[in-house]
């Protein structure tokens, strides 16, 4: 058995490959190491990076001190230029916190204090009639709300996909399918194991995001643990693009969970969240109730809105990290969730555990001071002298300008085939997406676009099953939706 | 920056469809200069991948496919002076200019006003006159704008999904439209699954029933919220009876199984509230089809009346169940032009 296996050497081997992974490759990529990933899974982005609210926060949510604080503001502060580097769509729409009734508004001063505190700027709490001047859709018995002009909305996968892509053109290795099931210290540093590879890394990065406790728990006892929830979202419809032009919040007066409404960056609007008990190990779908609920609060809040537009719904989980004691052999929370995020450093396994909001928008900040951890352990290499940090983005043909989009039309007549009606997504996109990794029809969807709009892919699936099975030589009836066992067709 | 227009045709036609061909040739006999544009690589639309009989009784008195009928009408546009642009799409249809002099279309070249025919009955008097229509095209020749003088939109309709149904549970693969795994099918000879449940009993899943139970694939039910099957009764008996094909009326879908590929779905009973899982491997819909009317939008005038050049026909204007209506109609429509 052992013979079978492929054995390799690296410096620093990243557990995972969600935004967190991708952005602590990237960041070690800047060094002069050898840098690995590990990622179970035939693509990046397929975890909690795939569903979230893809919000990039201001910061004043976060109590002042904190390292959510701190990294969030600085986050805020150099998004524009992150995405200009990377290539990636970002929409700094600003938001709304709402409330409906004296106790959110003493949240919406709360926040005010910790933004100021923070050192975010722009802050100010508008009074009923501004907020209506602002967003005439919202219910007119809004009392006040809190406006953050420095929110913004992204794809979350796109900022993911494009930090991989810029980590792989720097020379890390990713390698898929490979599940890390076993690891060991040894010395100079760990063995790390999957079904088909042993790889030696002097250092590890745990970004394994819902599993990252389990992969901690490899070598050390537990200590913070993920109880995670589950979250119920609706997609609506491109149709009502300019329906809200903020980030809406709504700060519920009652106990329980408020409504957040996002213009995305696509012309969507999302709608969410839930939040709900799920049986371990669950891997999530949406609920009845959860979707009802959503409803409701929206009929509170935006009591106009179509839900009759909605063309998808989908669930996430939340990875909610608890200090855990141990009570009569098993590990039980100790307290209320730990707030803010969690960095494990121990003798070289550097773990992110649990990251919760605002980790999508601080991913940046967070694969920064893995590295920085990293290279302690590695006795602070060098800079990677050929590091790059941009990237070169594919072609979005929808939005572009005519003339640029005929200019590149006229190079390529891929990209003059629409496959893609609802999104206006072409043959060359997709065929680029094959190219630069997309193994999936959801993997082409994430970077595409293909299929997400109202139809939901049914007229351009057959035509993006083809190009997959084309692009990596493959019967159709090999192509996958998504992860194992997601074949779309019978043999 | 935008691009020029370099390309003008009297009638554009969007749609390569029963509706757009019919529309084209009429408007062609007609004497008209007309450019067709269909988005797929061939022409004939939906009637492509139907691959059973029941086309044509009225119009040639004749019991063909779907493809067989299409084809009559793809020979005559072959034959025709029509400029044909498949693999084409139209992106946006856009007017410009009212009466403002930058936009005035007439002034220069042939003075031939009648290319800009004042719109009859538009209620906005002669300023049409001076507007310029356009539509941006894509295809492998290239993005180029055309202007025209009248438009037929001929787009055919999309099929509701799962997705605006609210359905909860999972997003399992194995969940395909009706059209979708029609067109896997007929145009791929691809196998989709092997125990089907298809939700919604009107014609298009009838005829998809048949269809899976030729192919010997088992229709595991056929799930509809209605007290009786809808669509028409030629369907019922020669699908549903026929082939003995488990109907179970006033019930809906209520959620999804299954992780990687769909392993059944939620049943509910409307009049007992009952719930109950039947188990599947593939989920079919055929819950409604809807006109595509996409390329309206923003062209409505505040009524919410389209401009008078815009002609809508076929499944684009109204989902209709016979092609020979919808042939007729668009050819009605064609010569009026
Ligand atoms: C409901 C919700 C809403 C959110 N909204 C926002 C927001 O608006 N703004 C914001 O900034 N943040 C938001 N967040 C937080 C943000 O989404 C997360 O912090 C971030 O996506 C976490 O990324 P990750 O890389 O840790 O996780 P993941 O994307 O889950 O990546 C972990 C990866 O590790 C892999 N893996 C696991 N175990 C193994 C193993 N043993 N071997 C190999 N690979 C393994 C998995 O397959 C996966 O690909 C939200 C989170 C949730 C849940
Ligand atoms: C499953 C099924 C079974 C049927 N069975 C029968 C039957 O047995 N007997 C019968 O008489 N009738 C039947 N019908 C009805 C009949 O076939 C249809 O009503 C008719 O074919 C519709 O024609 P259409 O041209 O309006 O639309 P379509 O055939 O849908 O054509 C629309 C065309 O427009 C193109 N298009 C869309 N957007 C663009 C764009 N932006 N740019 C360029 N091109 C675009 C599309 O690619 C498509 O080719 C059936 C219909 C269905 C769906």
């Amino acid at each position: 058995m052992s013979g079978s296996f492929s054995v390799q050497y690296t410096d620093a081997a990243v557990v995972g490959a969600g935004v967190l992974g991708c952005f602590a490759a990237r960041a070690l990529a800047a060094l002069d190491i050898r840098v690995t990933v590990l990622e179970q899974r035939e693509d990046v982005c397929t975890g909690i990076t795939r569903a979230n609210t893809g919000i990039i926060y201001t910061g004043c949510d976060n109590r002042p001190g904190s390292l959510k604080a701190r990294m969030c503001v600085e986050a805020s502060r150099s998004f524009d230029g992150l995405c200009r580097d990377l290539g990636v769509r970002f929409d700094r729409c600003g938001s709304l916190m709402l409330a409906f009734g004296p106790r959110a508004e003493n949240v919406l001063r709360k926040k005010m204090g910790f933004g100021r505190a923070n050192g975010v700027e722009g802050l100010r709490i508008l009074g009923r009639d501004e907020v209506l001047a602002m967003e005439p859709r919202i219910s007119s018995e809004v009392t006040a709300a809190l406006y953050a002009p420095g929110t913004g909305t992204i794809d979350p996968w796109e900022l993911g996909i494009a930090a991989y892509e810029n980590a792989k053109a720097n020379g890390v290795d990713f390698r898929f399918g490979q599940r890390l099931v076993r690891m060991e210290r040894e010395a100079g540093g760990f063995l790390l194991e999957t079904d088909e590879e042993r790889i030696h890394a002097r250092t590890v990065i745990n970004c394994a995001g819902l599993s990252s406790d389990a992969v901690r728990e490899m070598l050390e006892i537990p200590a913070v643990r993920i109880f995670p929830t589950a979250a119920d979202y609706i997609v609506l419809d491109d149709t009502l693009r300019g329906f809200v032009k903020h980030v809406i919040f709504h700060e519920p007066e009652e106990k329980g969970k408020g409504l957040t409404l996002v213009p995305t960056v696509d012309g969507t609007l999302l709608v969410g969240a839930t939040e709900r008990e799920v049986p371990a190990g669950s891997r999530g779908g949406t609920d009845r109730e959860g979707l009802q609920a959503l409803s409701g609060l929206c009929a509170k809040v935006v009591p106009g809105l179509p839900l009759s537009e909605q063309i998808r719904n989908f669930s996430a989980l939340r990875p909610n990290p608890y200090h855990v004691v141990e009570k009569g052999g098993v590990w039980v929370p100790a307290d209320r969730s730990v707030n803010d995020f969690t960095i494990l450093s121990e003798e070289g396994l550097i773990s992110l555990i649990g990251i919760k909001t605002p980790g999508l928008g601080c991913a940046e900040q967070l694969g920064r001071h893995c590295a920085a951890l990293a290279a302690g352990f590695l006795g602070n290499p060098g800079p990677n002298p050929r590091f790059d940090p941009m990237r070169r983005a594919p072609v979005r043909l929808h939005g572009m300008p005519e003339d640029a989009r005929a200019g590149v039309i006229s190079r390529d007549p891929d990209y003059g085939r629409i496959v893609c009606l609802c999104g206006d997504v072409s043959l060359g996109e997709i065929k680029d997406a094959v190219r630069r990794g997309a193994v999936t029809l959801d993997g082409v969807k994430r970077r595409t676009g293909a299929g997400m709009g109202r139809c939901q892919s049914a007229r351009c699936m057959k035509a993006v099953m083809e190009t997959l099975a084309e692009g990596q030589r493959i019967p159709v009836e090999d192509v996958m939706k998504d992860g194992a066992g997601s074949y779309v067709l019978e043999k | 920056m935008k691009i020029p227009v370099t390309e003008k045709t009297e009638i554009l036609v969007i749609g390569g469809g029963a509706a757009g061909m019919a529309a084209a040739l009429a408007a062609c006999r007609n004497g008209k200069q007309v450019l067709l544009v269909e988005h797929d690589g061939e022409l004939g639309g939906i009637l492509r991948q139907c691959v059973h009989r029941g086309f044509g009784l009225a119009a040639f008195r004749e019991d063909l496919t779907g493809r067989e009928y299409a084809a009559r009408f793809v020979s005559a546009v072959r034959g025709s002076d029509i400029t044909v642009r498949t693999g084409t799409t139209v992106l946006s249809l856009e007017e410009e200019g009212s009466g403002d002099e930058d936009a005035f279309p007439c002034a220069e070249g042939s003075g031939d006003e009648d290319a800009f025919p004042c719109a009859e009955g538009s209620g906005d008097g002669c300023i049409s006159r001076f507007t310029e229509r356009s539509a941006l095209l894509s295809g492998p020749e290239g993005l180029y704008r055309v202007s025209f003088d009248q438009c037929v939109l001929a787009t055919g309709c999309r099929e509701r999904n799962l997705g605006s149904l609210g359905l909860a549970g999972t997003r399992p693969a194995g969940i395909f439209t009706a059209g979708t795994a029609q067109q896997l099918m007929g145009r791929g000879g691809l196998c989709i699954g092997r125990r089907i449940v298809i939700l919604g009993c009107g014609d298009f899943g009838m005829i998809m029933a048949r269809q899976f139970t030729l192919a010997g694939l088992e229709v595991v039910a056929m799930i509809e919220k209605m007290d009786h099957p809808g669509g028409l009764a030629r369907n019922r008996k020669e699908c549903l009876e026929a082939f003995r094909i488990p109907v179970i009326l006033r019930t809906v879908v209520d959620g999804i199984l299954g992780e990687g590929r769909i392993t059944g779905v939620m049943a509910r009973d409307l009049q007992t509230g009952r719930r109950y899982e039947i188990a599947c491997d593939t989920l079919v819909t055929a819950v409604g089809l809807i006109p595509d009317r996409t390329l309206c939008r923003g062209l409505e005038r505040a009524d919410g009346v389209l401009p008078s050049w815009l002609h809508l026909c076929g499944n684009c204007e109204s989902v209709h169940d016979l092609v020979d209506s919808v042939s007729r109609e668009a050819e009605a429509l064609g010569r009026r032009l």
